[in-house]
């Protein structure tokens, strides 16, 4: 099909659909022979066969016109008929002008075919229909009568969709940009929901509206139509423009030029490098801000044209945000993720946590309910557990949160510690900076308004003013983590030595045994979180799970000597190395299907592509190695 | 590389299935058992470690109820390693050091070392070195005279990179280094003037360096990390050579993305090789394969599709395959009760 020339295809497509709207959506019209076979057939090429229909279907159109015309048969003075059609000549013409997308748009419903013919989208042997040809009963006979556009909608389309009317309102220049507000401009990260996305633009309603508004720019853009008012269709053109954003000029523009193909429709979003919707501002530059530098006011649009040719330049970026090194290539990235939707908005430096169940879990807390970014201080890896340590506590199992502060009460000659995690999250009571400040209130008299601040040493400049009284806990950047914070406490620019920390962030991510089952992470997202929790063991339950649920994850733990053998090498029987994951797409070819697997030792936003094959094989050798023999996939929705 | 194609192809019609490895303790509690199955090192339950061996069982390591236990050998027989895994399923942490011991083989007098990962005997397992993942130190000592050395490894964006370690004697020490822009390299550290000097450096970025010994050569396998389009190779050094650095022989090369992991055995090593890949999707076939060093005949022994490692326990070369143990080389079934030769006193021997 792909070296035939488009017009051939479009008039096969025609034909073939021409073919099944008579036969099925409109089963009226097949009254008569649609198209009388000429007196003497040539058949020296399909082309000129082609121009033969097109000759006939015009003179017959013109034939129909005149003598309905000369007959004085105009629908506007009729009153009492019934099972109103298109005549089937004049159908048949609009199958064999028009695009074959508008085509099979139109042929979802009658409502579809009306509005279609409304709004220009589809054509006849004159072009633009200004006229329709028109059937009915009439006692007990069948007539035809050609009706003015006008008309047609007044007469016919508003009696029998009613809708219609409703949504010429909402697509007027005024009213286009509120309505514009209300449409989905859903971007899918699957092919299965590509196709369902594609499937809802098909029978939508507004598809028909929306289409005329890029038609319309499009014309006026390539000074099309009737040139007398060229300049005022511009200049409507151009106000239509202002209102539309780039991306949803792009998005419309797929829609409707792909409306009879699903698979060119999701090769625009799934086929297109990752890192051409950065430079086009679909997608966060932050993505790509660990490889070409941050981004002030606009992402360096050449090292993104980099990214495309360069494979290399993604295998080990310079900022500081990282995780397992060296990251796949600039392809696998962008093909990841292309096919993932996962909230991947904030950094939170794996290579820099020392418990990956909670980096995991932030990850996973962050994509059902994004974190306030705003509200948190200290190290980047320290956000999860935050995060974390606030879900935990949500749902009554902070008891089992191991990190305390701990401080001498001399009155009483007693140990008393407070849970705790490093750094300052939604300004909780556990965060490192209020367990300091009251600890320091206990024993050192301070205030109730003297707050404690997160300071990196190497920020940290006593000389300066700023840090001459008041509370800083100044922390070293490369050896603060989830568990151990390498810091000391300057108050009033003295260290003080009075905060003991006690335990660790430790945390059973899937329960080790019966009994404290309800003291999971897994648990707490299932039961109390409510993200369901269906065991994923094989391959048609991820399919099934994702095509049921797009934006759900799968969550597990496996061995990281089968998630990433090149990295983790096994030298003893029985070795395991717990690696918490998560998966958010799934992309097959054919017998081989690969996961967007984002592992908690790899950056946020570098998610790797794992086959089934290792996944399979890293759970399963985990669950052998687990206490209670746990399976360790679950799909959150 | 149609030579290795050709062979590779004949290989896969003769990789016959794998026996499991059977013994009288169940796959998942076992840790260690010897060649003869004359000694096993169990995990009893989380945080106890006991030996088996001539119908005596021992629980003699007890740690934490959340620990797991790695026991490892050496081709010399002498002595196994003992890493204690602290809270192996509440704290999930690549920067974690282990609870280094070891203990005299078939024993059960535990001696501690040190913390830190990947431990491994060296020169008749007189020698063990370790790196210590929270100070960035590969730590070498002689388990005899207890000197102890360091080497400190530059400081690195890569925040979980270990390093691969070997002693050819006990004055140079072999280990594997990686710069910030991802390109590998041998270093040799000389004991005696603490100097190090660069051996070999990789052309490519992404790449890691294995090493392992066994008789008179040290291999160095060359291969790309995962999700990196790079090419595959091993290169062998006769240790009597060693001084001579033009000595590196490349005994196979190809442009397939291999696994590795390789195992050095006196006439052949073991590695996993990549036979089809569909590099966009990054989805592979990897069976473990059979490098024989004099004639660099390749042969595939294994057809589970998805191979990522190879051990070598006492002399027998195991396959870890989604928690159970198929048998490359050694007896595969050990599980059955056979009269055995008197004990001798060495067996009879459990220390408490």
């Amino acid at each position: 099909m792909k070296t035939l020339p488009r017009f051939w295809r479009n008039q096969f497509c025609n034909i073939i659909l021409g073919t099944v709207l008579s036969g099925l959506c409109l089963p009226t019209f097949a009254q008569t022979t649609p198209l009388e076979s000429p007196k003497q057939v040539e058949y020296p090429g399909i082309i000129q066969t082609f121009e033969k229909l097109i000759q006939i279907d015009f003179e017959k159109i013109q034939k129909r016109t005149d003598l309905l015309t000369k007959s004085g048969k105009s629908f506007s003075k009729l009153s009492s008929t019934t099972n109103l059609d298109l005549e089937p000549d004049f159908l048949n013409s609009i199958v064999l002008h028009s695009d074959p997308g508008y085509l099979k748009m139109a042929s979802t419903d009658r409502c579809r075919f009306y509005e279609a013919i409304l709004t220009d989208l589809l054509k006849s042997s004159d072009g633009k229909i200004k006229n329709i040809l028109m059937t009915y009963l009439e006692d007990g006979k069948r007539e035809s009568a050609i009706i003015p556009k006008k008309d047609f909608l007044t007469k016919v389309v508003s009696e029998q969709c009613p809708e219609t009317q409703k949504n010429i309102a909402a697509f007027q220049i005024k009213t286009f940009s509120e309505t514009l507000k209300t449409i989905n401009f859903d971007i899918p990260n699957g092919i299965d929901q590509c196709k369902n996305i594609h499937f809802e633009w098909l029978t939508n309603p507004r598809t028909p509206f929306i289409c005329q508004i890029h038609e319309y720019i499009k014309e006026a853009k390539q000074n099309g139509g009737d040139p007398k008012d060229l300049q005022q269709r511009k200049t409507i053109s151009k106000i239509l423009e202002t209102k539309l954003s780039l991306t949803q000029k792009d998005y419309i523009e797929n829609v409707c030029k792909h409306l009879d193909d699903e698979n060119l429709f999701c090769d625009e979003f799934l086929n297109v490098s990752f890192w051409t919707k950065i430079a086009n501002g679909l997608e966060d530059s932050l993505y790509a801000e660990d490889i070409c530098g941050p981004s002030s006011g606009g992402m360096n649009s050449i090292c993104l044209a980099r990214l495309k040719k360069e494979q290399d330049l993604c295998l080990y970026p310079s900022g500081k945000n990282p995780g397992l090194r060296p990251q796949p290539n600039c392809d696998q990235i962008s093909l990841a993720l292309n096919y993932s939707s996962f909230n991947a908005n904030f950094r939170d430096c794996p290579g820099n946590s020392d418990q990956m169940i909670a980096t995991n879990m932030g990850r996973i807390l962050n994509h059902f309910s994004p974190i306030q970014l705003a509200q948190q201080e200290g190290t980047c890896s320290s956000l999860s557990a935050g995060v974390t340590y606030i879900f935990n506590k949500k749902f009554d199992n902070d008891e089992n949160w191991g990190l305390e502060a701990c401080y001498d009460d001399k009155i009483n000659g007693k140990e008393i510690c407070s849970k705790t995690f490093f750094g300052k999250y939604e300004n909780d009571p556990a965060s490192y900076t209020n367990v300091v400040a009251s600890i320091l209130k206990e024993t050192r008299g301070i205030d109730d308004s003297t707050k404690c601040e997160m300071v990196e040493n190497s920020e940290y400049n006593p000389i300066l003013l700023r840090f001459k009284s008041g509370c800083f806990i100044v922390f070293e950047k490369d050896n603060c983590h989830i568990s151990q914070c390498k810091h000391k406490i300057i108050l009033n620019d003295r260290p003080v030595d009075v905060v003991r920390i006690k335990g660790k962030a430790n945390l059973a991510y899937f329960p080790s045994n019966v009994l404290n089952e309800r003291f999971s992470q897994h648990y707490l997202l299932t039961r109390d979180y409510k993200k369901n929790g269906r065991q994923i063991s094989n391959l048609s339950s991820v399919h099934a799970f994702f095509k049921k649920n797009s934006k759900g994850i799968i969550h597990g733990v496996g061995c990281a000597e089968d998630l990433l053998p090149s990295f983790f090498k096994t030298y003893a029987l029985n070795q395991c190395t717990p690696m918490p994951f998560v998966i958010n797409g799934v992309i097959k070819d054919k017998d081989k299907v690969t996961f967007v697997t984002r592992t908690a030792g790899d950056s946020l936003q570098a998610p790797r592509l794992i086959s089934w094959s290792s996944v399979y094989s890293a759970v399963k050798s985990y669950q052998k190695k687990h206490p209670i023999k746990q399976w360790t996939m679950y799909g959150l929705d | 590389m149609v030579w290795i194609s050709f062979i590779l192809i004949l290989g896969r019609l003769w990789a016959s299935e794998l026996p499991a490895l059977l013994t009288k303790h169940s796959s998942e509690t076992l840790r260690f058992i010897s060649m003869d199955g004359r000694y096993a090192y169990v995990q009893k339950k989380p945080g106890v470690l006991g030996l088996v061996s001539s119908f005596r069982s021992i629980d003699f390591m007890t740690d934490n109820q959340n620990n797991d236990f790695l026991v490892t050998s050496s081709p010399y027989k002498g002595r196994l390693l003992i890493e204690s895994i602290p809270d192996a399923h509440i704290e999930m942490n690549l920067h974690k050091n282990h609870k280094i011991s070891v203990v005299d083989y078939g024993n059960t007098v535990v001696r501690g070392i040190g913390f830190g990962r990947n431990p491994k005997l060296h020169l008749k397992d007189e020698w063990i070195t370790y790196y210590d993942t929270s100070s960035k130190v590969i730590r070498i000592e002689n388990l005899l005279t207890q000197k102890k050395y360091e080497i400190k490894l530059s400081k690195k964006p890569h925040p979980f990179f270990i390093p691969e370690v070997e002693m050819i004697s006990s004055r140079a020490v072999i280990y594997s280094d990686i710069n910030e822009n991802g390109y590998a390299a041998l270093i040799s550290y000389d004991l005696q003037n603490l100097k190090s000097a660069v051996i070999f450096k990789s052309s490519i970025s992404a790449t890691r360096l294995e090493l392992c010994q066994s008789k008179d050569y040290l291999a160095v396998g060359e291969f790309p990390y995962d999700g990196v389009n790079r090419s595959s190779k091993i290169q062998t050094l006769a240790i009597k050579e060693f001084t001579n650095l033009s000595t590196f022989t490349t005994i196979y090369n190809t442009i397939d993305q291999d696994v590795g992991n390789i195992v050095c055995l006196p006439d052949y090593l073991y590695f996993v090789k990549t036979l089809s890949q569909d590099s966009q999707l990054n989805v592979k076939i990897t069976e473990a394969v059979k490098l024989d060093l004099k004639s660099q005949k390749l042969e595939t022994k294994s057809n589970l599709k998805s191979v990522a490692q190879i051990i070598e326990m006492d002399g027998r070369i195991l396959i870890p395959f989604r928690g159970a143990f198929y048998v490359l080389e050694g007896r595969s079934n050990i599980g059955e009760d056979i009269l055995k030769s008197v004990p001798n006193k060495e067996e009879l021997q459990i220390d408490i």
